[in-house]
């Protein structure tokens, strides 16, 4: 398995908080970010082997992160976390690999986590 | 022939003509004032008559037959006053006076022997002068107060009045002063054609003239038609065709009612000051109820129930068309005039063109009106998807962390029981359901305020106390709240929405004041009115936010929908609860210099103290 961390960017802290620490308990090595400009630098910086991806976020949002990124030409796999409705269109039109729609269930995170992982 | 007597000639059969052309129209249309048209000119026309026999008979002047022909003549001006009573109103003294003044004439004619005493004459004179120099002055008032087509008409008369007191005078001058000589007869000559032509144009004009003198209002208003239905309101595009028809018609006032199918009623829209009327009631209902025009010459006489208000708004005649656009009913169009002569035949026509036209104008009005109604139902419903997409949003993120949350730590229970509890992650729950619990809370207030229910028990409080609570209350963030407040304001008010409102107030000022500064709450009172400001130096609302901010679901345009949470209900919430108690909230601001929410609520007097 690779020592790449997966990254977490969401901009509720509380939401970042318990992602994080449930990733961490079945030993994923975890990295996060605030908002989507935030993901940009720690995406250049740890190459990380998945992200975690909010969409509305202030400063940088889903979509500006995910053209930026495939601007530089990195292309980590990508799990789209939203609560709104249109979350698979959501995922598509960024290219994402997955997607989740909050509130979601601890498994359902994981499985997603899971696949997306052994994909990469 | 001399000139002159061709002249002369032309006149006689001037007046003979119009003559025969008014006894016409007085045979067709027999009413007052063509009966007296045709009678002011028959007078003459016989004068003329006479004066030709005795000139075919080479017969001397014989007494009985001047008499008669000077009779004829001085009736003229009492004819013509009774012109300008069908016309306008006449003082009942004045027309006693005109025919005791014609009585005596007649008399004077009759008792003494032809040729009158020349100091006599003058006297004929006089009274013939004065009585056409009153009628002339009367006609041109009366054009001062009409417009369009009765404009003219009364202006045509006065002149062919004031020409005709002149074409006697010189008359009544040669014949005391008989050194004047021919010229002067040519003068009078004229001057009696003229007034003839005047009076004819004048008391009954001919078809196309009348159009011709109402062409230009007509097309004024048609030209304004087209216009009418972008203006702001319906009253006042209803104000302009009633202001156009009453120009076009030469009517003293025009009236367009509209029909209200659920009322049954035919409305003006300016409410009180015209009776609302059912169909069948009035001319105008009847207009309306038949669906065509109907003319009413006595107002009073047709509609006795409003004689009253008819004779107060010196109204005689009324026309009245309906105004029906392809079969809908869409109300009635009178015109209203102090005499029914100044309403022609063609008029009919005229109005209903009028009719028609504000049909147009009125149909076009209602389809912009529903093109905005339909625009403003789209953007409600459009509002409410995005209120209740933005609201799941917003409640779906603290559940997020609360079922993930739980699961996790019954995971970590489960994987290891003896494990310390994880109070961390449990206050974590806590925190995001009393998240949750305050924007499930602020979803029902706002139903409240739609509602009009939202405060529970009112009390006798002190608002500075509750204002003391609200800004001492501990907060994560490091503003100052600084509360002044001089004395304290009491009123009846409902402490716990008060609080609310305050901290609601507090806790946007803190929240876009990100720079951290001071955040001020002033509490004063004013007379009866209790005063909360609450000032922060933030980031301030843009002006086009400003008439919007205290709607429902309305976030600032400057305001990041993530770095600032909140479901754009608190200031729609803190409106509800000035307004219930009977208060109101404003709001100034600059951008970048910060907002002053200003409430003021009923304070009680008694307890003001000083």
């Amino acid at each position: 398995m690779s020592q790449q961390p997966i990254l977490v960017v969401d901009d509720d802290p509380s939401i970042l908080a318990t992602v994080s620490e449930i990733l961490d308990l079945e030993g994923y090595p975890v990295a996060t970010a605030v908002n989507g400009a935030d993901a940009l630098r720690k995406v250049e910086e740890l190459h990380p082997s998945l992200v975690l991806l909010d969409m509305r976020m202030p400063v940088l949002d889903g979509w500006a992160f995910a053209r930026a990124i495939a601007e530089r030409d990195l292309k980590p796999p990508i799990l789209v976390m939203t609560a709104a409705q249109n979350a698979r269109r959501w995922a598509e039109e960024i290219g994402a690999a997955g997607y989740v729609a909050k509130p979601f269930e601890l498994v359902e995170l994981l499985d997603a986590v899971e696949r997306l992982r052994q994909h990469s | 022939m001399s000139a002159q007597t061709l002249l002369r000639a032309v006149t006689q059969a001037v007046f003979l003509g119009v003559f025969i052309l008014v006894a016409i129209d007085a045979v067709r249309r027999p009413r007052r004032a063509t009966l007296d048209t045709a009678l002011l000119f028959g007078a003459l026309a016989i004068a003329i008559a006479d004066q030709w026999i005795i000139d075919a008979l080479h017969v001397n002047v014989d007494r009985a037959l001047g008499a008669i022909n000077g009779s004829l003549v001085m009736a003229m001006p009492y004819l013509l006053l009774r012109l300008l009573d069908d016309f306008t109103d006449v003082p009942r003294r004045v027309m006693r006076a005109a025919e005791a003044g014609l009585v005596l004439a007649v008399a004077g004619l009759i008792g003494f022997a032809s040729p009158l005493p020349s100091g006599l004459t003058l006297v004929y004179v006089l009274y013939f002068v004065v009585i056409e120099g009153y009628c002339a002055l009367g006609f041109v008032r009366a054009a001062q107060r009409s417009s369009g087509v009765t404009c003219r008409r009364m202006q045509a008369v006065a002149a062919g009045s004031a020409l005709l007191g002149l074409a006697i005078l010189i008359a009544g001058f040669q014949v005391a002063t008989p050194s004047l000589e021919d010229l002067w007869t040519v003068v009078v000559q004229v001057c009696g054609i003229a007034s003839g032509i005047a009076y004819f144009i004048g008391f009954a004009p001919p078809r196309w003239l009348r159009r011709a003198w109402q062409g230009p209002e007509l097309r004024t208003f048609l030209g304004r038609a087209a216009t009418l239905p972008r203006l702001p309101d319906t009253e006042t595009i209803v104000r302009e065709l009633e202001r156009g028809a009453a120009q076009a018609l030469g009517a003293s006032q025009a009236v367009v009612r509209l029909w209200d199918e659920d009322a049954g009623v035919l409305r003006h829209t300016m409410d009180g000051q015209v009776p609302e009327i059912r169909p069948g009631e009035t001319i105008g209902g009847r207009a309306f109820a038949r669906q065509q025009t109907v003319f009413s010459e006595d107002a009073a006489r047709d509609d006795p129930e409003y004689a009253e208000m008819y004779r107060s708004r010196n109204v005689q005649a009324v026309l009245a068309a309906p105004i029906t656009a392809a079969g809908r009913r869409l109300g009635v169009l009178a015109a209203y005039a102090p005499r029914s002569p100044i309403f022609a035949e063609d008029d009919i026509q005229l109005i209903e063109l009028l009719a028609d036209q504000a049909a147009v104008v009125l149909e076009s009005r209602a389809l912009i009106d529903e093109a905005v109604r339909v625009q403003a139902r789209e953007e409600a419903t459009r509002l409410k998807d995005d209120f209740l997409s933005a609201a799941a949003h917003d409640l779906k993120t603290p559940l997020t962390t609360m079922v993930a949350q739980a699961q996790f730590l019954e995971r970590k229970v489960t994987r290891n029981p003896e494990a310390p509890p994880d109070i961390e992650g449990i206050r974590r729950i806590v925190r995001e359901a009393q998240r949750m619990r305050s924007r499930v809370m602020a979803l029902l207030d706002a139903s409240r305020v739609e509602q009009g229910r939202l405060l529970g028990r009112l009390e006798t409080v002190d608002l500075i106390e509750l204002a003391r609570d609200v800004c001492e209350r501990p907060r994560s963030t490091p503003h100052r709240v600084v509360l002044e407040a001089p004395q304290p304001v009491v009123g009846e008010y409902d402490p716990v929405r008060i609080a609310q409102l305050l901290d609601n107030l507090v806790e946007n000022a803190i929240k876009y004041s990100p720079n951290g500064s001071d955040v001020q709450v002033r509490v004063w009172q004013d007379d009866k009115v209790a005063n909360i400001a609450v000032i922060d130096h933030g980031i301030g609302i843009p002006a086009t936010d400003l008439p919007h901010v205290f709607d429902r679901f309305h976030r600032g345009s400057n305001v990041d929908d993530r770095s600032f949470a909140g479901m754009g209900l608190g200031l729609f919430i803190c409106r509800g609860i000035a307004e219930q108690h009977g208060g109101r909230i404003t709001v100034d601001s600059k951008p970048g210099a910060g907002s002053t929410f200003h409430v003021r609520l009923p304070a009680d007097a008694r307890v003001l103290v000083s």
